[in-house]
């Protein structure tokens, strides 16, 4: 099966990319190009094929920021401007305007991070941060972190269903509730650190620590469009900066 | 005691760093299914910071807030919160401040003022003042009687984040009692609780 081309680019490029509409919202004054931004990730989206996971994870984590972000500033935004008055609450033109802003930026900056992750796994990115210089040590604590966690709800789960069969209340009053938190959560974590020994001598017998350089069995390889792309970013955001400032 | 910057990051610390960052997420989801009023998003950080120093703690810190941005970029900025309430609760830990209630409880309330300084400026500059979180509408509230805005953001953040933070590092404190010797005999910090040769 070919895969697709978006998706093959070396997780730094796509990584640089990211950073590069950082910056580029950043420096574009006005939010006319920021919203601007958003209507491109989707294009990517679809050309990588990630759209409907992109889209939703979108709808899911930003929209209710950006509703509460935009209707704060139109309302609280100090200006002289007023749009719409009634009672204590004024709609004002410097608010609107300041909301428009920040809520664009927002937008854009969340969404190429979210299609950032979609695009790319975790395990590609980290492996190339550790092709960068990052201590083996660093690559592990975060990869295992993404193994632990679906590990550990489950084990929460069993260990409140555990407890509720002792009779540990989790319904009623707050602070019944508030008690079954206690006895959920200890046994969870003294559990857990248990297994950090047998963690440590795992990998202390596969020589994890020992002071030589480290073989992989997962490779990335980089392609010319993975050398050209980052040229491209830093010409366009040296060309923004010289617009911006000096023009 | 001398100790190197280094020497924090032994293997025992690193692999705990998992396990802390795992707790922060399903103390949330506890606390959540619970339908507890609190977060309490931040007990494994400021119980690496307790048992293994301030150092690592802001790592754990910082992967915890990273691994929760990949599903909402609204954490990342909160990232220096998280790293500031991990290096706090290690600092405190080292003078001493976990080893009875009460100290535990000033802890408790120093670490709400690290996580309020540090938090209010980012949700003020990056968000412009609400984030969509219960504090959000308390903060509207403040404006709406006609408080200033960066006020009324350290207000409402200090108020949500009070009970939050103290019920968490007692939580943290009752933790690290249950912990066995053996095992906090291999954490930088950890002779300061063992039960037994409490000395050195």
């Amino acid at each position: 099966m070919k895969q697709n081309f978006l998706l093959q680019l070396h997780p730094l490029t796509k990584f640089y990319f990211s950073l590069f509409i950082l910056v580029a919202v950043l420096i574009v004054p006005g939010y006319i190009f920021s919203f601007a931004v958003f209507p491109i990730l989707v294009l990517i989206a679809i050309l990588a094929g990630v759209t409907k996971e992109f889209l939703s994870i979108v709808l899911k984590a930003l929209l209710s920021v950006l509703v509460i972000v935009f209707i704060m500033q139109m309302f609280f935004y100090p200006g002289d401007e007023v749009l719409w008055k009634a009672g204590i609450f004024s709609i004002t033109q410097e608010g609107l305007d300041y909301g428009l802003l920040l809520t664009s930026r927002i937008l854009a900056i969340g969404a190429v991070f979210i299609l950032f992750f979609r695009m790319t796994e975790v395990r590609d990115f980290v492996k190339s941060l550790e092709d960068k210089g990052l201590p083996p040590m660093g690559a592990y604590v975060v990869l295992s972190t993404l193994q632990i966690i679906p590990e550990m709800r489950r084990q929460a789960n069993t260990i409140m269903e555990a407890q509720k069969t002792r009779g540990v209340e989790t319904e009623g009053s707050l602070f019944v509730r508030a008690k079954a938190f206690i006895p959920t959560l200890t046994p969870l974590i003294l559990s857990s650190i248990a297994s950090t020994e047998e963690r440590a001598i795992t990998l202390e017998s596969r020589a994890f620590s020992a002071p030589v350089k480290k073989t992989s069995l997962h490779q990335l390889t980089k392609n010319s469009a993975d050398r050209i792309l980052p040229i491209v970013y830093v010409v366009i955001l040296v060309g923004l900066l010289v617009w911006r400032f000096f023009l | 005691m001398k100790r190197n910057f280094k020497d924090d990051f032994n293997m025992m610390a690193m692999l705990l760093i998992p396990i802390a960052v795992a707790v922060n997420l399903v103390g949330f989801q506890l606390a959540n299914v619970l339908r507890l009023p609190i977060f309490l998003d931040t007990i494994g950080t400021i119980l690496v910071g307790v048992i293994a120093g301030p150092w690592v703690a802001l790592l754990a810190g910082l992967i915890t807030n990273l691994i929760n941005a990949i599903f909402n970029p609204v954490y990342l900025p909160y990232a220096l919160t998280s790293m500031a309430i991990g290096v706090g609760a290690g600092l405190l830990s080292k003078y001493g401040f976990f080893k009875k209630i009460p100290k535990t409880i000033v802890s408790g309330i120093i670490i709400t003022f690290i996580a309020v300084i540090v938090s209010a400026p980012i949700t003020v500059l990056v968000f412009g003042g609400a984030t969509g979180n219960t504090s959000s509408l308390i903060t509207a509230t403040f404006l709406a009687s006609g408080q200033q805005l960066w006020s009324a953001v350290f207000s409402s953040t200090f108020i949500t984040e009070i009970a939050d933070k103290v019920v968490s590092v007692l939580i943290v404190y009752f933790i690290v009692q249950k912990m066995s010797d053996r095992y906090l005999s291999k954490m930088n910090y950890g002779y300061l609780y063992m039960k037994r040769n409490n000395k050195k």
